[in-house]
């Protein structure tokens, strides 16, 4: 279900009856005969009219009871029997299932599933108050964080009933020899895992500016050309690892190193989702190596460091910057200027005064399109700024580079004596540190992502 | 080498306005006389049919040697004349490439095994020979490609056609600021003289309003076909008209109505042509860039000028070398008796350096 659906969905969730009819067409495609009769489900669908009474009515029945197929098997079940998980294309029912049950798992974890069934708890005995009514604004308001929260849980409740569904009619087909229907079946399953990986994204990328695509900022550390090396090779892998996830890559700021590499460089990604996944790789990276600088062969430990921000674009986060607070120069002009010059290099440089925010571009054809992306980038710094002022929490994901400690290491890449990378934080790690430099990621930035909820559950 | 457009295409991307171009009064010492479009304006490649192709192993061949050249360069030009180094050339080689290859991420893709067919916009030997020209004769990158990107157009340039500099833009965001503001001048009629590629009248007729308009003149026909050629690319052919002739001979008929003017005229003096950079001094016209003696030929009559021209309460806005000639204009203004220039300002360019007048009549 697409997000603005969802969330459609939830704000209209007092209204019962437009809910569960949309809310099953969407989990229940082919919902004749359900196998397990969820009890629940036949009351709700009586629930009509939209008065407070009706609401109250409808509240108070228990919300779930964990469903299961004929011989008991349960999506816990399922996780607890460890089947291997194979690619899509050869893998079993038992696989796509235990796929299927991986991604409901991680969805729970996300929506802090505990604390959730205990709050929708609370919410029922609220709304069971017969002085409920009496402080109308109130009510309205608890009655729709209910509607909103039974609404998750009936849809990840879905999630698992259709899930084993799909098994119970593979089983049956298998013991009717009804070769037609295990087919379609298998096809219904796969179809599902497909969806459930797509939701599980959604809810591992489900904080504010997620969605939002973002600039990389890399810096080097101290330590010369060799630090300043490595600081271009983990720019190369942001720049594969981005164009490998379909999303456009710009450039908008270098500053090369004397003899290699780069002092500091800044990308744009553009594309959905690209800050939620980028986020991850905030923090110092460690390199390991012989160094191709030092003419003994000698091994070099050499660090960048990594700063991620959301573009926020013209969202109304957006900071109001006064003009007359901007100083714009020229970048690195020299001489007399004017008709005496011809050059193509046309950088710009503005710096906010007040904050002494600066920001460059030097990539576009014109000095006015220099200045406009300048402007971009200035903007998106000062936002980034300003959302790390009101909010202070969060801080992991609004740090900007000058913030991080070269202290905060994340991730080590050793290339010498052995190959291996290593994220810190999760101790997942890769040994073809190839792979990784030429941007295959994405397993550090899913283990992280879902490490990050396992920590928010122990929070909570 | 002169591009050879005589062939259809050209004159499809030309439509017949050029025939329609005013021409007013001409002062006697106008070189060109006879018909109306006695100069024809090249097309910048980014505006060609991509109607040739070539080898993709054929094209990276070519980029590599390019790309090699670029580099031998190191920043031998930096010191002999300030030209550019091998990062700026080497970035002038990319762009060169989206300008002339349709769909370039071919060239930087490492898949395929080099048989494919690219399609572009010259011709392969067209390009070696273009490259050569920008390395060995320091020709203009610009020239090159036929264009310059200026502010947030991309205007076509030929030799004999000054090159729009950035510092220029800030006349354009001037003038935008105060027409914002200023309804009555934002409809008025406005001057710039010695239009060159048409840059200032495209950039202000953007941002007059109703009624308002430019009256763009140049003494060099080329400056006047190629601004024509922009004017219209930019669909202004009602907002700007194009007058050939020496500063405001061609306007007589707007003294005392102008609601600004505006210029970038030639202001380097004589004696620093021979040392400036080979781009320039090499490949541009003289007729842009010598502004006398002291430089001050064009600057002087045009306040003059400005005095006369504007009406009350009207605009001006001129480009110079530098601080000192911006004192000096601004001493000229003020201690020419008959001067009914006031409000005078002195502003500098992104490099700091005081490069513009402006002001406005009583
Ligand atoms: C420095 S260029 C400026 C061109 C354009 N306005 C720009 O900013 O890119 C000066 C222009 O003044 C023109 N010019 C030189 N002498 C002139 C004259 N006597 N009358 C009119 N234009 C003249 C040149 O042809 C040239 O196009």
């Amino acid at each position: 279900m697409s997000h603005f659906l969802r969330k459609s969905l939830s704000s209209f969730l007092y209204r019962p009856t437009l809910f569960c009819c949309r809310h099953f067409s969407h989990s229940h495609p082919h919902n004749t005969t359900s196998l397990f009769s969820p009890t629940w489900l036949s009351r709700n669908s009586y629930t009509n009219g939209l008065s407070p009474t009706r609401a109250r009515f409808w509240a108070s029945q228990p919300a779930v009871t964990e469903p299961s197929t004929s011989d008991g098997l349960t999506v816990e079940g399922i996780i607890s029997n460890n089947w291997t998980i194979l690619d899509e294309n050869d893998g079993d029912w038992k696989s796509h299932a235990a796929a299927i049950a991986q991604s409901i798992t991680l969805i729970k974890r996300r929506l802090q599933w505990k604390k959730l069934k205990v709050r929708l708890n609370m919410l029922s005995v609220q709304l069971n108050k017969e002085d409920l009514w009496d402080d109308p604004v109130r009510a309205g308001k608890i009655n729709r964080e209910h509607g909103s929260l039974l609404g998750k849980m009936k849809e990840v409740n879905g999630l698992e009933r259709e899930l084993l569904e799909h098994i119970e009619m593979i089983k049956l087909a298998r013991e009717e020899n009804h070769e037609e229907l295990e087919l379609e079946s298998m096809k219904a399953l796969l179809n599902m895992r497909r969806n459930a990986k797509e939701k599980e994204i959604e809810a591992l990328l489900s904080e504010e500016h997620d969605s939002c695509s973002c600039y990389i900022e890399v810096q080097a550390g101290a330590g010369g050309t060799e630090s300043m090396d490595w600081a271009s090779m983990i720019m190369q892998m942001y720049k594969s690892w981005a164009q490998q996830r379909g999303y456009k890559v710009t450039v908008m700021e270098e500053m090369p190193g004397e003899v290699a590499g780069i002092k500091r460089a800044t990308i744009k990604v553009d594309g959905e989702f690209a800050f939620g996944y980028a986020k991850s790789e905030i923090g110092v990276h460690r390199l390991v190596r012989i160094s191709p600088f030092d003419s003994n062969k000698r091994r070099h430990t050499s660090f960048a460091a990594v700063a991620v921000i959301p573009n926020l674009g013209d969202q109304s986060s957006s900071v109001q910057i006064n003009e007359s607070d901007l100083r714009i120069e020229r970048f690195r002009a020299s001489g007399a200027g004017g008709q005496h010059v011809n050059t193509t290099e046309s950088a710009v440089k503005i710096t906010h005064i007040p904050t002494g925010v600066t920001a460059t571009c030097q990539n576009e054809r014109s000095q006015h399109q220099n200045k406009a992306s300048a402007m971009a980038v200035l903007q998106s710094r000062l936002n980034q700024l300003e959302m790390a002022r009101q909010a202070q929490l969060n801080s992991q994901h609004t740090q900007s580079l000058t913030d991080i400690t070269w202290g905060s290491q994340i991730r080590s890449y050793v290339l010498h004596p052995y190959r291996m990378v290593k994220d810190l934080r999760t101790n997942y790690e890769v040994s073809d540190a190839d792979s990784v430099l030429e941007g295959d990621l994405d397993g550090f930035i899913m283990s992280y992502l879902s490490a990050s909820l396992d920590k928010n559950e122990d929070d909570a | 080498m002169k591009l050879t457009l005589t062939n259809h295409t050209f004159s499809t991307l030309l439509n017949s306005s050029f025939i329609n171009l005013r021409r007013p009064f001409c002062s006697a010492s106008l070189l060109s006389s006879s018909a109306p479009i006695s100069v024809k304006p090249q097309v910048p490649i980014f505006l060609r049919p991509p109607i040739y192709s070539a080898k993709l192993s054929d094209l990276k061949k070519w980029h590599n040697w390019a790309k090699s050249v670029a580099s031998s360069i190191g920043s031998s030009f930096v010191q002999s004349d300030n030209g550019p180094d091998s990062e700026i050339l080497c970035r002038e080689l990319k762009w060169f490439v989206e300008d002339v290859v349709e769909d370039k991420h071919w060239l930087f893709s490492e898949m395929g095994d080099g048989d494919e067919r690219v399609k572009m916009r010259a011709d392969l030997e067209e390009l070696y020979c273009l490259w050569k020209q920008r390395i060995e004769e320091r020709k203009p990158f610009q020239y090159v490609v036929g264009c310059e990107h200026w502010k947030d157009l991309v205007l076509s340039v030929e030799e004999g056609v000054l090159i729009p500099r950035p510092e220029t833009e800030l006349i354009v965001d001037l003038v935008s600021d105060l027409v914002s503001k200023n309804e009555d001048l934002r409809r008025g009629v406005w001057a710039d003289l010695g239009t060159g590629s048409g840059a200032l009248a495209i950039g202000i007729g953007r941002v007059l309003g109703n009624g308002g308009k430019v009256i763009a003149s140049d003494l060099s026909p080329v400056a006047v076909a190629v601004a024509a050629y922009n004017v219209q690319r930019y669909c202004l052919q009602n907002k700007v008209e194009l007058r050939e002739g020496s500063w405001l001979e061609p306007l007589k008929d707007m003294e005392g109505k102008l609601a600004g003017l505006v210029s970038n005229p030639p202001y380097i003096p004589s004696t620093d042509i021979a040392g400036l950079q080979a781009e320039v001094g090499k490949h541009e016209p003289r007729v842009a860039l010598d502004g006398g003696v002291d430089g001050m030929d064009a600057l002087l009559h045009l306040c003059d000028g400005a005095d006369l021209m504007l009406k009350p309460g009207g605009f001006f806005a001129f480009e110079t070398n530098g601080e000192k000639q911006c004192r000096e204009l601004v001493d000229y203004m003020k201690s020419n008796r008959s001067a009914s220039l006031c409000n005078l300002e002195i502003i500098a360019d992104f490099a700091g350096i005081q490069r513009f007048v402006i002001g406005f009549h009583r």
